[in-house]
């Protein structure tokens, strides 16, 4: 698979190690050059410093190729224009994004996104720890 | 009538001024950044609050269920865009206009279901382009809702349009031409009009016309 990830943070760089260690093809973009320095040494995939925003920066990574495109930047409304770029201009078929506001998440899954929000997951488990019993959150 | 608008830059500001001066509506401008917010309601008062105005929570509570019109001129595409997107899809807002900073952001906003865009880029171009002698097929706004396009038009050496009777023009449908400019000034043409090599000519067409039209006033499918 030709995945691109927008965001190189913890979440971005353990995605992007664990494709490409599968043999993926990654391309991964961040802003700040530094924040590769989370990948781990071996990885092989394509680092392209940058805004995900960018029309003609994920032209460049290859996104019209790309089987898949993962938004996990720190800017929920960034990760939704990238996103709906990728999906709606340059066709990528699968699209998944992290929006960190639940209520921001849940309305751009309406509109047929995937999407997930970190802040509603790590409510769930906090509250389904407490509860066992009930399984919130455990669905998946 | 309600006008929520997402930004307090030099663009809000400037819109803000003008709305206090139309009575009759309510107006709410929307600022991120605190400070900025104190500095503008300083000056105009009550309508500015300090929020997110891509969040939806926040939307809620200025009421963006009742707003006639949203219009989000921060320097931030991804927040103007997300800004319409959650006030049409959650809130319903029947109208929303944006601010388009990247130019290559202007397909994907309309695409989105922004009703307008508006960019510095696409302003000056027009004006500029009006102005050269080449230029073929100009966009000067668009209609809201109609499908329709107000366009400027030149005709080159070679175009199929020149010297023939208007009323015998195989134009796209729904095209309207309103005005011819020639030497001798402006008029309102008929179908008896024959337009001449060097015509200025002011249209409104179809959207989806604009490629039929250069071939009509150029003789050429693509412009040069």
């Amino acid at each position: 698979m030709k995945v691109v990830i927008m965001g190189c943070g913890r979440v971005g760089a353990s995605v992007a190690a664990r494709l490409s260690e599968e043999g993926h093809h990654v391309a991964i973009i961040d802003t700040n050059q530094y924040a590769f320095d989370r990948l781990p040494a071996d990885f092989r995939g394509r680092r392209t410093v940058g805004s995900g925003t960018d029309h003609r920066l994920l032209e460049e990574v290859g996104i019209r190729e790309a089987d898949a495109f993962i938004a996990l930047a720190s800017g929920d409304n960034r990760n939704l224009l990238a996103s709906q770029r990728a999906k709606h201009i340059f066709g990528v078929p699968t699209v998944v994004i992290r929006v960190k506001d639940p209520l921001r998440s849940e309305l751009f899954e309406e509109l047929g996104l995937r999407t997930f929000s970190p802040t509603k997951i790590g409510a769930d488990l906090a509250y389904g720890a407490l509860f066992p019993d009930l399984s919130i959150g455990n669905e998946a | 009538m309600y006008i929520i608008v997402v930004g307090g830059g030099i663009v809000g500001y400037g819109i803000g001024l003008e709305l206090q001066m139309m009575p009759g509506h309510e107006v709410t401008i929307i600022e991120r950044d605190t400070s900025r917010a104190a500095e503008l309601r300083d000056e105009l008062g009550e309508m500015v609050v300090a929020g997110d105005g891509s969040e939806v929570a926040f939307l809620e509570q200025v009421g963006a269920g009742r707003a006639d019109l949203l219009i989000t001129v921060t320097a931030d595409d991804s927040a103007n865009l997300v800004a319409c997107q959650v006030a049409k899809h959650r809130f319903g807002v029947k109208r929303t206009i944006a601010r388009v900073n990247d130019p290559r952001n202007e397909e994907l906003f309309r695409l989105l279901g922004v009703d307008s865009t508006v960019s510095a880029a696409q302003a000056v171009m027009a004006q500029i382009e009006t102005t050269l002698p080449e230029h073929t097929v100009v966009p000067l706004m668009s209609l809201t809702g109609s499908g329709l396009k107000v366009v400027d038009l030149h005709l080159q050496e070679g175009a199929p349009a020149a010297g023939r009777l208007l009323r015998d023009l195989r134009l796209p449908e729904q095209t309207l031409i309103s005005l011819v400019v020639d030497e001798d000034g402006p008029r309102v043409p008929d179908g008896d009009t024959v337009l001449h090599i060097g015509d200025e000519v002011i249209a409104v067409i179809p959207v989806d016309a604009e490629e039929s039209m250069r071939e009509l006033i150029t003789g050429r499918p693509e412009s040069g």
